[in-house]
C-alpha cells in the first residue's frame, strides 16, 4: 500500500491466527526479502492484547523483538509462538532494519467471512 | 479540532502532499487536550504515523498531553555536523580511502553493533542518566563537543530505571552504530555561504570538508516508544481523550503514566547523544588514519540537533511568557539570538539548524531567528522530506545502478545492501533548498550556508 515514509501492508486472511501469518510473512519480507527460511526451531510467544488488533500488533513486535535481539528469522505461526531459524548471512540477504510494527491505521475487521487490517512499519 | 493546522509549503510543496495523509494527521493533532497555538507542519512534512513527520506542537504544563506519537519511536533521532581542517582539493585524491574508512569504523546496516563497545549494566546506566558528557568522560570526543550539543547532549530529567529490561538488552551493543533506511554519514564540503560572517563563526568557510552524521536511540528508543504505548492507550481511556489514530495514544502531563514515559523518552535522547558522540569518534578516527592525526585532532563538532523529542520550554504566548510542552517530530530547535539556552558561542549568532538534503544534491546549514521563536515555538524543518514511497523509489531504482551513477557525478557510496540506497535514492526526496527558501521566506530558519555531498555511508 502507498505510505511516505515507512512501509504500509494490508493484510487479509480466513483466520485470526492466519492474520499472524500474513503479517509475518510481511515482516520477514522487509526484513530478508524473499530469502527462503525454515521453521527449523520454535519460540514462544505469550499472547497479550485487549482486541484483535493489540493482539496482532504485539505477536508481530515481539517477533521483531527475537530478531534484533538473537537475529531470529520467523517462518510460520505455531501453536506456542513462532518457529523459524537464525540469520545466516549465506542464506538470507537482508534488506533493511525494521524499527517498530506501529498502531498508525490498524484496525482489525472482520468482514466477508475474513480478517482484515492494515499494519504500517516504521523503517 | 481544539485549534487551527498551520502548513509552511510553497504551491508545489503543497501539490506533494496530495493524496496521501499528512494534512489528515495535522488536523488529528489539532484535536489533542490543551494545545496551544496552531498544529504546525513544516515545508518538509510528509505521512508518518500519529503526529505527521515535519509536526510542532505545543501544549499547555497543567491542562496539555505528551504524547509518544508526537516524538516517534527513534527517540532524538537527529544530526550533527563536524568541519574538519582539510579543503576538498587536497581529499579529492584519496576521498574512496576516506570513505571506506568511515564505512569500516561506523558500522551500518541491519543490526550493526560493536563488539568493541559492549556496555555493561553500570555504563549502560551512566549512558542513559549523562548522554554525551559519558561518551566524552571516556575518552570518545572532547569536552568542547558539549557546548555544541542541543541541551549540551545531556537531558537531566532521564531516569534510568524507567527504561525496561527488553530496551536495554536492545541497546547494549548498539551505541556508535548508524542502523539503516535514512540514517547516514555523509562526507561533503561546503559549497556556498549565505552569510558569510556567520558561516565563518561556525567554521563553514568555502571549500571546507565536513562529516554530516544522522542517527538515533536505535533499538533502544524504539523499545521504550513501543513499551509506552500500551500504558498510553490505556490512560487516553481513562483520562477520556479521544483518538482520531491510536498512534496519537497520550496522557495528561502531569500523570503517572506521563511521568514514566517522560523519565524513559528523555534517558533514551541520552542514549542518541551518546551514539552520535561515539560516531563522530569513530569519523575522526577515519579522517586520522587517511589524513593523519592532526586531521583527526582539529576536526570540530559544529553541532547537534534533535529531531525527534519532546521538551519544557518556555515561550511567549498571546503576550505572556508560558511554560510548554513542545513536541517536535522530523523538526528542529531553531532558537534565536540571544536565548539563554544557548551556548555562548552561539548567543549572538543563533542556534545552528543543520538541514540534511538528499545524497545526490545539498544539505543546508541555517540559524535559528526570533520569527522561529514567535510563530513556531522555535522550530524549523529538518530535512527534505520524502516524495516517493520506498516501494515506488525501488521500482525506479530497480533498471538503474543508483552508487554507479551517484560515483558518475563525484560521489563515493558505500552501504550494507542495495535495497537501502535504492529506497534512498535521490529522486526519493523533495528538493530540498526548495524546503530551505520556504523556511528562509518563512522567517523561521536564515540561511548560512549549502554543503555539497562527495561521499556517503548507507546502512
Amino acid at each position: 500500500m502507498p505510505h511516505t515514509a515507512d512501509v504500509a501492508v494490508e493484510l487479509r486472511a480466513r483466520s485470526e491466527l492466519g492474520l499472524y501469518q500474513a503479517g509475518l510473512d510481511a515482516l520477514r519480507e522487509l526484513l530478508v526479502g524473499t530469502s527462503s527460511v525454515t521453521p527449523a526451531v520454535e519460540r514462544s510467544i505469550e499472547p497479550r492484547g485487549a482486541d484483535p488488533t493489540e493482539r496482532l500488533i504485539h505477536f508481530l513486535t515481539d517477533a521483531l523483538y527475537l530478531w534484533d535481539t538473537e537475529r531470529f528469522l520467523p517462518a510460520k505461526v505455531t501453536a506456542s509462538g513462532i518457529a523459524g531459524e537464525t540469520y545466516d548471512p549465506a542464506k538470507h540477504q537482508a534488506q533493511r532494519e525494521v524499527k517498530a510494527v506501529t498502531r498508525h491505521g490498524a484496525d482489525v475487521r472482520v468482514a466477508d467471512g475474513g480478517y482484515h487490517t492494515t499494519i504500517v512499519f516504521d523503517v | 479540532m481544539r485549534t487551527e493546522g498551520l502548513i509552511f509549503a510553497d504551491a508545489e510543496l503543497m501539490r506533494d502532499l496530495e493524496g496521501d495523509q499528512s494534512v489528515q494527521q495535522v488536523a488529528n493533532v489539532a484535536h489533542l487536550p490543551g494545545i496551544v497555538g496552531p498544529a504546525i507542519a513544516m515545508p518538509d512534512i510528509h505521512w508518518g504515523y500519529g503526529f505527521p513527520i515535519g509536526g510542532v506542537a505545543a501544549f499547555d504544563e497543567e491542562e496539555g498531553v505528551v504524547s509518544p506519537g508526537g516524538v516517534g519511536y527513534d527517540i532524538n533521532c537527529g544530526v550533527r555536523l563536524l568541519v574538519a581542517p582539510l579543503g576538498i582539493a587536497d581529499v579529492r585524491p584519496r576521498l574512496a580511502q576516506l570513505v571506506d574508512a568511515l564505512f569500516a569504523t561506523i558500522p551500518s546496516g541491519v543490526g550493526a553493533s560493536r563488539s568493541d563497545v559492549k556496555l555493561g549494566r553500570r555504563d549502560l546506566e551512566r549512558v542513559l542518566s549523562q548522554g554525551a558528557r559519558w561518551a566524552v568522560e571516556q575518552g570518545y570526543g572532547f569536552p568542547g563537543d558539549l557546548e555544541a550539543i542541543e541541551a549540551n547532549g545531556e537531558l537531566p530529567a532521564a531516569d534510568p530505571d524507567a527504561v525496561s529490561e527488553r530496551a536495554k538488552e536492545r541497546g547494549k551493543s548498539q551505541l556508535g552504530t548508524v542502523g539503516s533506511g535514512n540514517h547516514f554519514v555523509e562526507v561533503g564540503y561546503v559549497a556556498e555561504t549565505f552569510d558569510a560572517a556567520v558561516a565563518q563563526r561556525l567554521g563553514l568557510e568555502p571549500g571546507r570538508l565536513t562529516v554530516f552524521i544522522h542517527s538515533g536511540s536505535r533499538g533502544l528508543g524504539y523499545q521504550v516508544c513501543d513499551d509506552s504505548l500500551d500504558g498510553m492507550i490505556r490512560a487516553a481511556a481513562k483520562y477520556a481523550i479521544p483518538l482520531p489514530d491510536r498512534q496519537l495514544c497520550c496522557a495528561p502531563l502531569s500523570s503517572p503514566e506521563a511521568r514514566a514515559y517522560w523519565g524513559a523518552m528523555n534517558a533514551a535522547a541520552n542514549y542518541a547523544f551518546a551514539n552520535r558522540q561515539l560516531m563522530a569518534h569513530y569519523a575522526r578516527l577515519a579522517l586520522g588514519k587517511v589524513f593523519g592525526p592532526d586531521a583527526a585532532e582539529r576536526t570540530r563538532l559544529v553541532y547537534d540537533v534533535c529531531h525527534n523529542i519532546a521538551k519544557h520550554e518556555t515561550h511567549e504566548v498571546d503576550g505572556r511568557s508560558r511554560r510548554l510542552c513542545v513536541h517536535r517530530k522530523g523538526a528542529t530547535r531553531a532558537f534565536p539570538p540571544g536565548h539563554a539556552e544557548l551556548a555562548p558561542q552561539f548567543r549572538d549568532i543563533g542556534q545552528p539548524v543543520l538541514i540534511p538534503g538528499d545524497m545526490g544534491r545539498y544539505s543546508y546549514v541555517l540559524v535559528g531567528t526570533a520569527g522561529a521563536f514567535r510563530e513556531t515555538f522555535g522550530s524549523s524543518c529538518h530535512g527534505a522530506g520524502r516524495r516517493l514511497s520506498r516501494h515506488k523509489a525501488k521500482q525506479l531504482a530497480r533498471p538503474r545502478n543508483i552508487p554507479k551513477e551517484l560515483e558518475a557525478r563525484g560521489i563515493v557510496v558505500r552501504a550494507a545492501t542495495r535495497a537501502t540506497v535504492d529506497e534512498e535514492m535521490p529522486e526519493a526526496y523533495k528538493d530540498v533548498a526548495r524546503v530551505v527558501d520556504v523556511v528562509h521566506a518563512a522567517g523561521i530558519g536564515r540561511k548560512v550556508a549549502q554543503l555539497r555531498p562527495v561521499g556517503v555511508v548507507k546502512g
